[in-house]
């Protein structure tokens, strides 16, 4: 476990290093969560029927969208990892006597956290201070918060066994770019960091229901805006253990598989 | 242009070398291409109009931005990525050719596989132009031809400052992501629906509404003034700007060695 421990830990220190990156990439968050926003309120005022959620609860959402979407989108490749299956580095990796799965795990969380802890502070706290109707509001309840910041926690733990899990399928596939690519892109799609599930045609919210991948930030974001009650809240914390371990199962079982018939690239 | 198809060809023929690859990732693009289409389609789905604009408006607009984009993506693809000829000093070798340094870059590289974003983007054309109900008159189809030359020209534009812009900082930043990736989100949308301050920043400092709002109004019937038609003429008065600054930039550039 502390090993584990150690690698998170480094790859969370060297991703504090590109501060400049996350700097420019504020800039980047607040033009598209503005955008997003007068999108959303120019729909709202054009039309007259019941909306699926409120102004203020939508608001928050694409903020906190903006605010968490280094931690949270499913694109995300980690190019060390490519490269150790590409050049065949990964022979280094197979002498030393611990899991890959878990040490892949754990560079991934490390590399995502230390991206988001440089960005989501900066996009929340300006956010807070814009005029209305542009700022986030603060989570209805003390419960509601707390719920939050626990389903946050369990969602970063199964954004990473998924992401984990694809990085898995590219020792079989060699080609990030394919199969994987394909599979975060829907992804992204089913998980509501494009379109907040709420707007989604009915029968995809069905689909989505179904998915691991609503659970990751739709989810905590709306326990935080209060459009899911407490109690529906902690019955998704449920089901979002329910698939962590049944995700980090097949990654675990697929990297012993197939480090069983490896092909280490290149010499 | 002679030299520019046979750099085309070679980019194509290399591209084929890795033809399983080639074919997957242009399925790939295009799944990931549809979550755009999917955000208007849902929205669309829950409210039947956008401050007057109806879906395939939106979608009209929408692709004449992600036609002039893609088409960038695929030939402009060396002035893009310019930051990278800068860094690992190939500018260098460049500059001493005796050829135009921006069609050099352009021939550099090219992305074949974002065709399938220009087929996609033309077949959602067709697609809302005939479910629009155009009264098709020549000054029409002159507009339609206008917006979607301009909207290359626009994206060629920005790409070109975002490049110069690499003589001064070496390596690209993601804030040249506000004006091409942030701007092209944007300019999905008529320009219309956004508030006054973003209107005229994207209309005067960048030339967007040029592109696919005045001349939209007058093409699908919202106005009938003829000078709107024929708005997209501005962009390429935008153009001269944008080659100057790389020009400068040129003069200005010293190597990083390698």
């Amino acid at each position: 476990m502390k090993f584990y421990f150690s690698y998170f830990k480094l790859r969370f220190i060297t991703g504090l290093q590109y501060r400049a990156a996350a700097y420019a990439g504020l800039a980047t968050q607040l033009f598209f969560g503005l955008i997003f926003i007068m999108v959303y309120l120019a729909f709202y005022e054009s039309s007259s029927g019941k909306n699926p959620m409120e102004v203020s609860e939508l608001v928050s959402y694409l903020w906190l969208n903006q605010a968490f979407f280094s931690l949270f989108y499913m694109l995300y490749k980690d190019g060390e990892i490519f490269d150790l299956i590409k050049n065949g580095n990964i022979a280094y990796e197979l002498v030393r006597p611990k899991k890959l799965y878990f040490i892949w795990f754990a560079k991934i969380i490390g590399q995502r956290l230390s991206a988001v802890t440089l960005r989501c502070f900066p996009v929340l706290i300006i956010s807070f201070f814009l005029p209305k109707p542009y700022n986030m509001v603060l989570p209805i309840g003390l419960a509601n918060f707390i719920l939050f910041i626990l389903t946050l926690i369990t969602g970063t733990l199964l954004m990473t066994s998924i992401v984990t899990l694809y990085h898995v399928i590219t020792m079989k596939t060699l080609n990030e770019k394919g199969i994987p690519q394909v599979f975060a892109a829907i992804a992204d799609l089913l998980s509501g960091l494009v379109v907040p599930i709420p707007f989604f045609p009915h029968f995809l919210q069905v689909i989505s229901n179904y998915l691991p991948f609503r659970y990751v930030n739709d989810l905590p974001f709306r326990i935080y805006t209060g459009n899911i009650g407490l109690q529906e809240g902690l019955f998704g914390l449920g089901i979002q253990l329910l698939w962590i371990v049944l995700i980090v199962g097949i990654g675990y079982i697929m990297t012993n598989k197939s480090l069983k018939r490896v092909v280490v690239q290149g010499g | 242009m002679k030299l520019y198809l046979k750099s085309l060809k070679l980019h194509f023929k290399s591209m084929l070398e890795y033809k399983m690859s080639f074919i997957i990732s242009f399925f790939s693009q295009i799944i990931i291409f549809f979550s755009f289409y999917f955000v208007i389609l849902s929205l669309f789905d829950q409210f039947d109009n956008i401050k007057g604009f109806t879906l395939y408006e939106v979608l009209l607009c929408f692709s004449v931005i992600q036609f002039g984009y893609s088409i960038c993506e695929v030939f402009a693809r060396g002035i893009d990525r310019f930051d990278r000829l800068i860094i690992n000093g190939d500018f260098d070798r460049v500059l001493v050719r005796p050829q135009n340094i921006i069609l050099q870059v352009l021939c550099s590289d090219a992305d074949f596989v974002k065709v399938c974003r220009v087929i996609q983007a033309l077949i959602i054309m067709v697609i809302s132009l005939v479910n629009l109900n155009i009264n098709w008159t020549i000054y029409r189809v002159i507009c339609l031809l206008l917006m979607m030359i301009s909207s290359i020209a626009i994206f060629f534009g920005i790409f070109l400052l975002a490049a110069s812009y690499c003589f001064i900082t070496v390596q690209g930043l993601e804030v040249r992501n506000v004006f091409t990736d942030g701007g092209k989100h944007m300019a999905q949308y008529p320009i219309g629906v956004f508030k006054k301050g973003f209107v005229l920043f994207f209309t005067f400092i960048i030339p967007y509404a040029f592109v696919n709002y005045y001349p939209l109004l007058y093409f699908i019937g919202k106005s009938n003034n003829i000078l709107y038609a024929f708005s997209p003429l501005i962009v390429f008065v935008y153009l001269v700007p944008c080659f100057i600054v790389f020009h400068q930039g040129t003069k200005r550039y010293a190597s990083v060695g390698s």
